[in-house]
């Protein structure tokens, strides 16, 4: 296999136990976890809470030694500077050296990437001005609100222009409009060429702009691939929306479905199959009521996520 | 790999000068300097004396107190704060980490020397006493006395909490400067078992009177100059020896 053919981030059965506290309990962090993240996709990595998200991403930027398995990003071991000089990273909830200004925090992570003194000043400038923080620049991050310091977060991580962003809850802290800005500098990377892998417990994000996703639960990958594939188009359940059924109809309309949840004059029914359909529309030409909308429900994120947290185990 | 030490050192340089900590330590110790005045009247002659000795030994007590305070939790605040992820994740050795992070504070012990100093003549010339460039070198002989104490904070830093750290950097810096008393102890005791662990302090622990020669400047005695020459060496020795060590225990840290 050539260099280039192989995928940009490889975990081969990674294993980590922590020991904490006083009577040094284990805490197995990872087990046996495998992973590919292929060049220019973006992955995301989703996961409860204490999943081992972090742990994974640290072992990829350096941070962790795992006590088994490899990773290898590049091709190389993550611990390798050559590497390093190729890897944006982002941390969960950044901590800055708050005593430091926006400008100044940004150029002293320039130059301890290694850019060349001539650029590092206007490259600084020109990430300020990405992240809409150039009219913070001076100022000292003491006083920064968490979406501010995200800014500074994803700023720094991009210096260098690297080919590899690994995130960590990226979108944690943010608003509405913060988390749309920071989805386009996501896909904006994609469209340079460049490779982002994220973790994150907000599934709505991953469904708009991932690639493919990996679901770790206790520190295994319960499950990774394409979102499509993961998420058959199958439909789970069809929802009828109702207006002016009363009284007998109504009660017919009850038996035939698996739910009904009524607000005002309209009445939204949860069928099963297309032949319940059929039959609620029966009954509704019936009762001269008028249909307002058939939606089919096709299995989302959520729902799979949920029934691989309940297989797992986890509450 | 110089670069990155530099800005390393830099930034925790800017780190600690921020630092209201520092700034108040150096206060004081120019107003403790002034009081001497105070005994001016009363001390029938010996003020002069009195104004040196209290002025060199406050420059040493308070730079002390800045290199255990600020020393111990110079890499410790880092990992707790989680501001070292976003160093160590670049191309940063570990190595050049601590570095950076001991010469930025000998920096703003250089720094803190200077301005005390500077306060310490200021005061010897208001109170009219005689100003002497022989009192600088005691100042010199600090600087490498808390190149030595700095680098103990900071090996304890890598490793415990910053209270901790602070308490056996002053009990090293304490016992340091009692050395002798460790030999006289593994004379005076039968036992084996306190001989060997008295010698065994007394030639692993720094000796800290090495560089005290308050004493020698304010009296006008000569100086040993070959003599004070070994002992910057051997301060020297000393703090990369520990630097090393703390960069072993650093090297295997997850974070």
């Amino acid at each position: 296999m050539s260099f280039s053919q192989r995928p940009v981030i490889e975990a081969v059965r990674l294993t980590k136990v922590y020991r904490t506290g006083f009577r040094m309990r284990r805490i197995q962090a990872l087990v046996d976890l495998n992973l590919n993240v292929e060049k220019g996709e973006i992955f995301g990595f989703l996961g409860p809470n204490g999943a081992g998200k972090t742990t994974a991403i640290k072992v990829f930027v350096g941070l962790v030694t795992p006590d088994s398995g490899t990773a290898y990003v590049l091709g190389r071991s993550p611990k390798d500077h050559r590497v390093k000089r190729r890897i944006g990273f982002l941390p969960e909830s950044p901590y800055f050296y708050d005593y430091l200004t926006a400008e100044e925090f940004l150029l002293l992570s320039a130059q301890l990437s290694g850019i060349p003194r001539n650029e590092i000043k206007p490259r600084v400038k020109e990430m300020l001005k990405m992240v809409r923080m150039d009219y913070a620049a001076h100022l000292q991050m003491r006083g920064f609100s968490r979406g501010m310091l995200q800014r500074i977060g994803i700023a720094q991580a991009l210096l260098y222009d690297p080919d590899v962003v690994i995130l960590d809850e990226p979108m944690g802290g943010l608003d509405p409009v913060g988390r749309k800005e920071f989805r386009d500098i996501i896909i904006s990377l994609k469209e340079r060429g460049k490779t982002v892998f994220f973790s994150t417990h907000i599934l709505a994000d991953v469904e708009i702009i991932c690639d493919r996703v990996g679901i770790i639960i206790a520190g295994r990958m319960v499950k990774s691939g394409r979102l499509d594939e993961i998420l058959t188009a199958e439909v789970e359940s069809i929802e009828v929306t109702i207006k002016g059924a009363t009284g007998k109809f109504r009660k017919a309309l009850e038996r035939v479905s698996l739910r009904v949840i009524e607000s005002g004059d309209l009445i939204m029914l949860t069928v099963k199959n297309e032949d319940d359909v059929e039959r609620v529309l029966a009954i509704a030409r019936e009762a001269s009521a008028r249909v307002t909308a058939i939606v089919p429900r096709t299995k989302t994120l959520e729902d799979y996520f949920m029934s691989q947290l309940k297989t797992a185990g986890v509450q | 790999m110089f670069n990155r030490l530099f800005s390393l050192a830099v930034n925790t340089f800017k780190e600690s000068i921020r630092d209201r900590v520092l700034v108040a330590l150096v206060v004081i110790a120019v107003v403790v300097m002034a009081s001497a005045k105070i005994v001016q009247p009363v001390a029938m002659g010996e003020a002069e004396k009195i104004i040196k000795d209290l002025g060199l030994s406050a420059i040493t007590l308070f730079c002390v107190l800045i290199a255990i305070l600020v020393g111990g939790r110079l890499v410790y605040r880092e990992v707790e704060k989680r501001t070292i992820y976003l160093i160590l994740a670049r191309p940063v050795r570990r190595l050049e980490f601590i570095l950076g992070k001991y010469l930025g504070l000998m920096m703003v012990l250089v720094v803190s020397l200077v301005v005390m100093t500077a306060g310490f003549y200021g005061v010897m010339l208001i109170s009219r006493v005689p100003v002497s460039l022989y009192l600088i070198w005691s100042v010199v002989m600090t600087l490498f006395e808390l190149a030595i104490l700095t680098a103990v904070a900071v090996l304890f830093s890598t490793f415990v909490s910053p209270i901790a750290s602070a308490v056996f950097t002053f009990m090293i810096y304490f016992i340091g400067h009692s050395t002798p008393l460790l030999k006289q102890l593994a004379g005076m005791f039968p036992s084996p078992v306190i001989k060997f662990f008295a010698l065994f302090a007394y030639y692993i622990l720094p000796n800290l009177n090495n560089f005290n020669i308050k004493g020698e400047v304010v009296h006008n005695i000569p100086l040993n100059f070959p003599g004070l020459l070994l002992s910057a060496g051997y301060a020297v020795v000393y703090s990369a020896t520990l630097l090393m060590i703390s960069v072993v225990i650093f090297n295997r840290r997850d974070f």
